[in-house]
């Protein structure tokens, strides 16, 4: 037995063991910026990315370009239906806008939740062990963009950012499992309901909204978008849409389950955006509001 | 320049993984079918089959520490694989004979365990609760038919490459 433990590789092993999770401890607590090794490095590596990143997306450009002149036609008709619709709704959102903000200019309100600006950037790498969904895009501190903005496509919303070096940055997607990644969502109707985006079910590709009383009447293609109260992200970006609807575990509340309108994949140019409202400081807030719900 | 030539192909492999999940679209092999490129483990092995266990466990763990930091931002999930499986695998080739084909195979073989075992340290972790069954048929085969498929293409080339290089280092 006393051999046993002499053994040289045994101790190499359960010293690495240790090792092992002594960093995933480390590496698991909650911390608010990475250590400067570790940003060191993905600034390096970002840098060598977006060197290859560039001449990759030009190729990949190239095969999209064929496949779209494949079906121009059929999609140049579809465009077309679409366009006079379009011209109706433009001068409708122009009269609706320009009725906001003189009844906004009345009642003194100059800042909504809904205002952001917005950042052009660009994807140049992927996680490609795909358990945790992130993407690493080519903006970072020196460009202003800070720790849980709020990041989309043209089709809606996709992630946020989850941590900042000085030349990149690292998003972590919706479809990621975080229990820590909630967001103040509101299913759109008669009556907006409130709820938690909180998590992603894999098989059925759609977002979890949690905690919805079971009262509440929803429907199938339901818009939802952010509400903005979690004090991150500004309202009105869009989710998706209302596919299912089903009791939770205890018949208390009920689940929706949301198509994301964005596509997770296929990701190439995304805009970060950045609240123009201030978020309320820390201390104003009661002690409940300790979790993160953005 | 010869010296830099290793490093170098290891880091393309390293550049090629994300530039495959970021341009392959999915649709290719179904919606509901997760691939998860191992190139980067698959050349590793390879370099331990043929080139010798230390250097397969010294470029295991430095690019296992790098894949950790830069994708993963858990320091030790890979950092610990990588290397380990390695050890494991060199054990496994020191009973059998070296030759293409069982290469091969036995590279297969250390890209599944290394699946498996990221799995469970995820479970774990509670990054994902994906259940076993599903995990094997969304994740596990389809992983495993295109990392075959690039270790077939590169497996000559890999060996090719690699024995040269064991004999530049037994030259000096």
């Amino acid at each position: 037995m006393p051999q046993f433990f002499l053994n040289k590789r045994l101790i190499v092993l359960l010293v690495s063991i240790i090792v092992l999770v002594a960093l995933i401890g480390f590496s698991l607590r909650e911390r608010s910026k990475l250590s400067w090794p570790e940003q060191f490095l993905k600034d390096t590596a970002g840098w060598v990315q977006s060197l290859v990143s560039k001449p990759a997306h030009l190729v990949a450009g190239f095969f999209e370009n064929l496949q779209d002149l494949q079906n121009t036609y059929e999609e140049n008709k579809e465009l077309k239906s679409r366009m006079e619709k379009l011209v109706s709704l433009e001068a409708q959102v122009q009269e609706l806008e320009k009725d906001n903000k003189e009844l906004r200019d009345i009642l003194g309100e100059e800042e909504t939740l809904r205002d952001f600006e917005p950042l052009q950037a660009t994807v140049i790498g992927r996680n490609p062990d795909r358990w945790h969904e992130m993407i690493i895009i080519n903006k970072g501190k020196t460009d202003g963009i800070k720790k849980n903005m709020a990041v989309v496509t043209a089709h809606g919303l996709i992630g946020k950012v989850k941590t900042v070096n000085q030349f990149n940055s690292t998003v972590q997607l919706l479809s990621a499992m975080d229990p820590k990644n909630r967001i103040s969502a509101i299913v759109q109707g008669d009556t907006n309901v409130f709820g938690l985006v909180e998590g992603y079910d894999k098989e059925k590709k759609a977002l979890l909204i949690k905690a919805i009383p079971s009262g509440v009447e929803i429907k199938k293609g339901q818009n939802v978008i952010t509400s903005g109260l979690g004090g991150v992200f500004p309202q009105g970006l869009q989710i998706g849409k209302v596919i299912e609807v089903k009791p939770d575990q205890y018949g208390l509340n009920q689940t929706a389950l949301v198509e994301p309108g964005a596509d997770f994949y296929d990701l190439e140019n995304i805009i970060v955006i950045t609240r123009s409202m201030a978020q309320p400081k820390e201390e104003d807030m009661s002690g409940e509001g300790k979790e993160e719900d953005l | 320049m010869k010296k830099f030539l290793l490093p170098l192909l290891f880091l393309f492999l390293f550049l090629l993984e994300s530039l495959f999940v970021q341009y392959i679209p999915p649709e290719i092999f179904g919606r509901n079918h997760i691939l998860a490129p191992h190139f980067l483990f698959g050349g590793i092995l390879f370099l331990a089959i043929y080139a010798g266990r230390k250097y397969g466990i010294i470029y295991a763990a430095i690019f296992g520490l790098l894949f950790d930091i830069v994708w993963i931002e858990i320091i030790g999930i890979y950092f610990f694989l990588f290397p380990f499986i390695t050890y494991l695998i060199s054990k496994i080739m020191h009973v059998l004979q070296t030759n293409i084909i069982v290469a091969f195979l036995v590279s297969l073989v250390g890209i599944a365990l290394l699946e498996f075992g990221v799995y469970e340290m995820d479970f774990l972790l509670h990054i994902t609760t994906l259940e076993f069954m599903s995990f094997m048929e969304m994740r596990f085969y389809p992983s495993l038919i295109l990392n075959a498929a690039f270790l077939l293409i590169a497996a000559y080339p890999l060996k090719r490459h690699f024995e040269s290089f064991a004999e530049s280092l037994r030259d000096e």
